[in-house]
């Protein structure tokens, strides 16, 4: 802080604020509960229901963090300029292109993959099996976790809303018309269980 | 002792090379024919837990970027890598000019038809994208990207080519003046005719003749794994993660690198491929990057895996790219009397699929001739790409529709007038069908039959230009037909072993799964023909074993395999019962009990993986239970401890073979006789130019289905890959540079889920196909014969033809007269 900078900023949400007691206020009253912020580069994510704390190069982005670093190669890389869907992951409860994100915008969010739809037993997996949802299987998780994003919010979503939701995932196999199949199988299994 | 072994073993050799009906199908069927989720592959892939080669990370491994030619024409005149190699992080920049680089050949003993394939790294290019100059290794694939952009070159820029017609002229440029030094026609006397009757006879007996030309622009594969491969060696054996389809083909070609290298030390992983549709797979030059790895790796003693990015992927296309000039002659009640089709091919390095194939398979067309030019222009080769069928389909589509439209007559009542085989009639087919002992079936008669009850042609027919809907639109239907090919020329080889402890059967070959779930079909076969329950029967590819199927199995490769695996099968069951009733278990000690004393092989049967006596089900164990004490006990299998021999049984493994040859050829010894029929309605908007593809019916004559939803799955497929080739797919070249304008999946467009309506599936099993109980193939057909559709159900609506692929809104506008 030099002295021709007396504004204080949030780490968080970037206000300023004219004094350090000022930006104290204003941090437990909008932030409580977010911790202290992160060293640089240093991120926390909760990824699949997992806590995990990561150092990252500003240049990174979601999806080189989880897939190249942390290993979770699902998530697939096909075109390469957020055209195909297929690199696609749940952030705090949205479907995102995460090679369109930068890892270090994420600290904090929770992020899910398809490794943690199909660890958690999701009755997508099952349905894309037996409908036959996928040939070569490179688009297959991107479908699969945009299909979940939707059913997170619709469980029971006509072939209409389905095509819509799907419609930013390229499958050049050309497996389009099993997927609303097998998403309305599960749909109707995720309501039976209700 | 049964001589039933050498039966099975004989029955495999009289049915090799096939050219007759399946004399020894089975009597009922379990599991073939039926509908089987995706068991194998799905849920690793619906579970982001199938690994591809673009996934591979090992301890060590460094990342290999590969120099390409920015321009479509050039030569290195000066090349500098010193700012490249001391970057941070680069390990290794390995130079065109580096001896070992000079002297290596990729290919080595087989060769491609044409181009220069033959060298990694090359000093000049002939097309954007060929590999020049360098191939960089570093820690990260950043790195050596940023080291790429380092190396500075004087490029001498050449005159170049990009239209097959004007690049035939005499005056214009060669397009690669090293090798081919008097003109870019390239296949001079090479696969480039195909003629029977005579041409002018035929005109001259025409009541109308039609002379007509049209365009496929280039498209390509957009494999959605682009190229890439890893390279280890341990000690002198490299260890090899390949995207590739045929892997037995790389496997072949590396054995010849670096001085030779025993097959048996070569090791391949063939992970799940994010699918190649032929594509790079075709082309050795694909390679280049391999043996660049696999020097680099050599030199620095660590892994090496090289990637293409996207752009990268663009860089060579499908075969049909090129101009088609078309005469035909037909008489009023729509008897074509004489067809004549000259194609300027671009690039084509296989031009045995010239325009007149399929007219000549599958008509009665008395005379008839085709001729391909394949041009060499500055662009990527063009290969098969689902596939090399393209130019033929497409010619016979568009002649048939034009006589159609000519006449004012129904299509599917000129396709029938005119089905035949090789230039006979039907009477002639039928006749084959009888010598050969296949079933006297009509297949086009049936499949048009089924097809237009499906899409209920009838009230969808009409005269060009004769319907505009309530909606303002018009409405257009379309109806094109071949034969329904399984092209596989080639052998493939297949194992089963019974495994010890749980008795299920491992099918063995080396293969590559690219996503038509041919494993699982596989597995039916053997299943049905073990009489082994299927969860007890399991294949996977990545594990290798040897022996190597024909592949890519998308190519309609299931008659060539389907035999393989059912004759392994058929030895295999036949050495389970020989091995359960033979007292041969002799040793110097004395012998085992066999585990039914006093049966005879042909008195046993194996069914849901138990082993019976057929007059006493009673008497019966399982397979596991068969092999399971020689497995469990081990070493200790004959340990008399407790007084008595325990049972044995001897390692239960068999093999089978099948080769099947000259399929696509004009002198194809196998008439054709399975057909295929497809029918598809648009709407134009005549103000925008927009054409919306409102359905598809497929009819697929596959013989005999095995895998049900495998079959439907390639329907679905080809229809949408099919409509995308047709309404948006084209690489845009710049006419002034040369360059690709749209190498990214924003600006080439493929087909997303809202670009089709409903598409429908029918399966007709007439029995007439050369493979295992009389299936033929379906994994080329269906996107292959799609795309021509198009064109004649938009000349259906509007009455206009559009002859230039893609058909694109301004195509239509322009057409109209509205631009």
């Amino acid at each position: 802080m030099n002295k021709e900078t007396t504004k204080m900023t949030c780490p968080y949400c970037g206000e300023t604020h004219d004094s350090a007691e000022g930006l104290k206020g204003h941090v437990f009253k909008m932030h409580k509960g977010r911790g202290l912020p992160s060293a640089e580069g240093r991120i926390k994510l909760t990824i699949n229901k997992a806590e995990h704390t990561f150092h990252v190069k500003p240049d990174w982005t979601l999806y080189y963090l989880i897939h190249d670093k942390l290993g979770l190669t699902g998530a697939k890389q096909f075109c390469d300029r957020g055209a195909c869907g297929s690199c696609t992951m749940i952030v705090d409860g949205k479907p995102v292109l995460s090679c369109m994100i930068l890892a270090i915008e994420c600290d904090g969010k929770t992020v899910e993959t398809v490794e943690g739809i199909a660890a958690a037993g999701h009755p997508l997996i099952e349905a894309y099996v037996n409908n036959h949802a996928m040939q070569c299987g490179y688009c297959t998780p991107g479908f699969v976790v945009t299909s979940k994003a939707l059913l997170d919010i619709n469980q029971d979503p006509t072939e209409e809303e389905i095509v819509e939701a799907l419609s930013g995932n390229l499958c050049r196999c050309s497996t389009y018309p099993q997927h609303p199949i097998a998403v309305k199988e599960a749909a109707g299994k995720l309501r039976a269980a209700k | 002792m049964s001589t039933q072994p050498q039966d099975q073993t004989a029955r495999m050799l009289e049915m090799l090379d096939n050219l007759k009906a399946d004399k020894y199908p089975l009597r009922e069927y379990k599991y073939i024919g039926e509908k089987i989720p995706r068991r194998l592959d799905g849920l690793a892939k619906a579970s982001g837990q199938a690994d591809y080669t673009m996934d591979v990370q090992l301890p060590g491994m460094l990342h290999m970027r590969l120099l390409m030619c920015p321009y479509p024409h050039a030569k290195i005149l000066r090349m500098d890598t010193a700012r490249a190699e001391k970057l941070p992080g680069v390990r290794y920049v390995l130079r065109y000019d580096d001896p070992e680089v000079r002297k290596a050949e990729i290919v080595g003993k087989t060769a491609v038809f044409f181009g220069d394939l033959d060298r990694p790294l090359s000093g000049v290019a002939h097309m954007e994208g060929e590999l020049v100059g360098a191939a960089v290794a570093a820690e990260t694939e950043a790195i050596a990207e940023e080291a790429l952009s380092l190396i500075e070159i004087d490029w001498e820029q050449r005159p170049f080519n990009l239209d097959p017609v004007a690049a035939s002229d005499p005056s214009a440029p060669l397009s690669f003046p090293e090798r081919y030094t008097d003109g870019n026609h390239l296949n001079r006397g090479v696969y480039d005719e195909l003629s029977h009757g005579d041409i002018k006879k035929g005109f001259a007996e025409a009541d109308r003749v039609v002379e007509f030309s049209f365009k496929r622009t280039a498209n390509t594969w957009v494999g959605p794994e682009r190229p890439c491969g890893v390279w280890k060696w341990n000690g002198d054996s490299p260890e090899i993660w390949l995207k590739h389809q045929r892997v037995h083909l790389p496997k072949s070609r590396i054995a010849d690198w670096f001085g030779g290298i025993p097959m048996s030390k070569i090791e391949i992983h063939s992970l799940y491929q994010g699918a190649s549709f032929g594509g790079w797979c075709q082309i050795d030059w694909n390679l280049g990057p391999l043996w660049c790895a696999a020097c680099v790796s050599k030199r620095v003693g660590r892994p090496v895996k090289y990637t293409f990015n996207r752009r990268e992927d663009f860089f060579g296309g499908s075969m049909d790219e090129g101009t088609y000039f078309v005469k035909v002659g037909f008489k009023n009640d729509g008897t074509i009397t004489a067809a004549d089709a000259v194609l300027y091919h671009v690039n084509c390095i296989w031009p045995v699929f010239g325009p007149a194939l399929h007219l000549h398979d599958n008509t009665q067309i008395k005379n008839l001739h085709g001729q391909s030019k394949s041009i060499w222009v500055n662009k990527g080769h063009t290969v098969p790409t689902r596939c090399e069928m393209l130019p033929p389909v497409l010619t016979q589509t568009m002649i048939f529709g034009r006589v159609a439209s000519e006449l004012g007559m129904d299509p599917t009542e000129v396709a029938i007038k005119n089905d035949g085989c090789m230039g006979h009639d039907m009477e002639w087919a039928r006749q084959e069908k009888v010598k050969r002992g296949f079933p006297e079936r009509d297949s086009l008669k049936e499949c048009i039959e089924q097809g237009k009850a499906g899409f209920k042609w009838e009230e969808s027919w009409h005269l060009p230009g004769a319907r505009k809907l309530p909606n303002g639109r018009m409405q257009g239907v379309g109806f094109n037909w071949t034969h329904e090919w399984d092209d596989s020329a080639g052998s493939g080889e297949f194992a089963i072993r019974i495994e010890r402890t749980d008795g299920t059967a491992t099918l063995m070959a080396m293969g590559a799964d690219n996503g038509v779930d041919a494993e699982s079909t596989y597995c039916q076969i053997a299943a049905d023909e073990l009489g082994f329950l299927l969860k007890d029967v399991n294949y996977n590819p990545q594990v290798y074993r040897g022996f190597y199927r024909m592949t890519p199995d998308s190519s309609t490769n299931m008659s060539v395999n389907g035999w393989a695996v059912r004759h392994a099968a058929r030895i295999l069951r036949q050495k389970i019962l020989e091995s359960a009733t033979s007292p041969s278990s002799t040793t110097q000690r004395g012998s085992f009990q066999p585990a039914f004393p006093n049966t005879k092989p042909d008195e046993m049967d194996i069914k849901n993986s138990l082993i019976y006596v057929k007059s006493d089900p009673t008497r019966q164990m399982s397979v596991a239970d068969f092999v399971r004490l020689a497995g469990e006990a081990g070493p200790f299998s004959t340990n008399e401890y407790l007084g008595a021999r325990v049972g044995w049984s001897e390692p239960l493994f068999a093999s089978g073979y099948q080769v099947q040859y000259r399929a696509w050829t004009s002198d194809n010894p196998r008439p054709t006789f399975c057909r295929q029929a497809h029918f598809m309605e648009v709407e134009v908007d005549t103000e925008t130019g927009e054409v919306i593809v409102t359905r598809v019916v497929n009819v697929n004559d596959v013989g005999k289905v095995i895998n049900r939803m495998s079959c439907e799955g390639q329907q679905y497929g080809g229809s949408i890959m099919g409509v995308s080739r047709a309404k948006f797919e084209e690489v845009v070249h710049d006419p002034v540079t040369g360059v690709i304008l749209n190498g990214n999946l924003l600006d080439y467009k493929i087909a997303t889920i809202k670009d089709l309506g409903p598409i429908g599936t029918i399966l007709v099993e007439t029995g007439m196909g050369y493979g295992p109980y009389g299936l033929t193939g379906i994994g080329e057909d269906v996107a292959t014969v799609v795309p021509g559709l198009l064109p004649l159900a938009v000349h259906n609506a509007i009455g206009v033809w559009i002859e230039d692929l893609p058909i694109t809104p301004d195509k239509i506008l322009k057409a109209l007269g509205k631009i």
